[in-house]
């Protein structure tokens, strides 16, 4: 038995052997020290894995094995909805989070006398700073985007790229649009105006008319049978927490998918 | 099992500890070689899989892309970066121009005159005027099988659920309008409908008779429907031939 280390083990001795740069034997020593307490080369391998499936080859498309791009440029605007609506996305989340610092959804009433929902409206489109523009960002960037899903989902539709093997996107694709639809429902809602009072009205009334579980769902969704603070509440934490953790994973696992699968052109 | 090749077993607490315990413990690919059931069916699965991959990377029509190919940065981050600055520059764009209006604070006392969800859902809402069409039985004595209201919820349902189900419904390997004149009259039927429908739910800012207007809502997208469908019919040999001379040129037929 012996308690000197191997030869093998001797990264020490290994690196003095080998004529190596600075930067190399900081990287190496570095390297060395995390691998001694985390193992970090099996993740290293992973990586390795992934960088190889990342650049896997795959079968020239469609396009270019025909040489079809003379045919078929003037189609190639329409494949950037999908992006668009990404990005689109992108902005009203970022113009959504700077005005949550301003908008209290509060409403005792439903009088005609400004609440604090309404109120807090007001001073960010009366008294911020460029508060007048966030909102309108925030309200051109939902409109875009629910316009840019639509069209995305026409040009899906139109060239037949739900077929084979991509339903399952086309399915999560439906869910995404009625995501969208939601989003913009329960933000239409959030200001408290008259358009959004009987906009929740008939949200309500139509939850109510779904048999069986009519009830139960206006009670989950609006809190009541008629519109209160509870509703204001309940659109709001769904606008600003539900939705966005919900609709920002299921983009993640679509365009994941897209990336997989490769983008279905036309053929 | 290389960790006992040495003759020496370290008890100095050097080494990640991590040494199987005798020449007998098993590789990975033999634990997933001896595992019963679901595991063992998915491992024979996974291998399978990987075997049609590895086949159809050596059929003669596979074609490898050059591994050097259009370089990602800066050229194609470049042209990312331009087109989505571009859009977010329209988005601001608009946003400046045409701000929103804020209507007055919530009433529940007065109804106003135009009760209207954002454009997006007037579809929806459309749908929801269709108590018209609400069948009405007579085997319960001329009355309706469920309210109006729930009519319209169902008709929601159903529109978006044959959305779902297009995939499974339409299979096959062709892709562009004319090689399926059909589906794209369905699908330009479906466009049409959710402007008729749109408009239907705004009907009494539509300046037309309303019967006239309900009418026209399904008439319409049957209209163009038809029209969609004579028309790629009609182009659709003269295209196809075009289309098929095209490749025939590139790439005989074997």
């Amino acid at each position: 038995m012996s308690l000197e280390r191997k030869d093998e083990h001797d990264h020490k001795g290994w690196m003095e052997s080998r004529e190596l740069t600075p930067v190399e034997s900081v990287y190496l020593t570095v390297l060395i020290w995390l691998d001694r307490r985390l193992r970090v080369v099996d993740y290293l391998e992973i990586l390795e894995d992934l960088y190889y499936k990342v650049n896997m080859q795959m079968p020239k498309s469609h396009t270019e094995q025909y040489n079809l791009d003379n045919k078929f440029w003037y189609w190639y605007p329409l494949y950037a909805l999908g992006s668009f609506s990404t990005v689109a996305y992108i902005v009203a989340a970022i113009s959504g989070a700077l005005l949550g610092f301003y908008y209290a959804p509060a409403a005792a009433a439903a009088d005609g006398s400004p609440t604090v929902a309404y109120d807090s409206v007001m001073l960010i489109m009366g008294q911020l700073n460029l508060g007048y523009f966030l909102r309108s960002v925030h309200r051109w960037a939902a409109q875009i985007m629910v316009a840019a899903v639509f069209l995305h989902m026409l040009r899906v539709y139109f060239t037949g790229a739900y077929k084979e093997p991509r339903e399952l996107n086309w399915l999560i694709g439906i869910v995404l649009i009625s995501l969208t639809l939601v989003f913009g429902y329960t933000g239409y809602l959030l200001p408290w105006s008259q358009l959004s009072f009987w906009a929740g009205q008939i949200g309500v009334e139509m939850s109510l008319s779904i048999p069986l579980i009519g009830e139960w769902v206006a009670q989950l969704m609006f809190g009541g049978f008629t519109l209160s603070q509870a509703t204001l509440q309940r659109m709001y934490i769904l606008h600003v927490f539900f939705l966005p953790f919900i609709t920002t994973a299921i983009i993640a696992v679509h365009i994941g998918i897209v990336w997989m699968q490769g983008i279905a052109e036309p053929h | 099992m290389s960790d006992n090749d040495t003759d020496d077993v370290r008890t100095d607490g050097s080494g990640t500890g991590i040494v199987s315990p005798d020449d007998e413990t098993p590789a990975w690919s033999e634990r997933k070689e001896r595992t019963q059931g679901l595991s063992r069916l998915t491992y024979e699965y996974f291998e399978r899989a990987r075997r049609e991959d590895q086949d159809l990377r050596q059929q003669s029509d596979y074609v490898e892309r050059d591994v050097l190919a259009f370089p990602a940065w800066p050229h194609e981050m470049m042209r990312n970066i331009a087109l989505t600055s571009f859009f977010v520059g329209m988005i601001l764009f608009v946003s400046a121009t045409l701000p929103p209006e804020m209507p007055n604070p919530a009433n529940s006392g007065v109804t106003p005159a135009i009760i209207l969800p954002d454009w997006y859902l007037y579809w929806s809402f459309g749908l929801l005027k269709l108590g018209p069409l609400n069948p009405e039985l007579s085997i319960l004595g001329g009355s309706k099988l469920m309210a109006d209201r729930t009519y319209g919820v169902l008709a929601n349902v159903v529109v978006v659920g044959f959305v779902a189900i297009v995939p499974f419904l339409n299979k096959g390997s062709a892709r562009r309008p004319v090689e399926q004149p059909f589906w794209a009259a369905v699908g330009m039927s479906g466009v049409i409908f959710s402007l008729t429908i749109a408009a239907l739910s705004i009907k009494n800012l539509v300046p037309m008779d309303s019967h006239l207007l309900f009418d026209l809502t399904f008439l319409v997208p049957i209209i163009s429907a038809t029209i969609t469908y004579a028309v790629l019919k009609t182009m659709r040999e003269g295209y196809m031939f075009d289309l098929n001379r095209r490749y025939y040129r590139l790439r005989p037929p074997k």
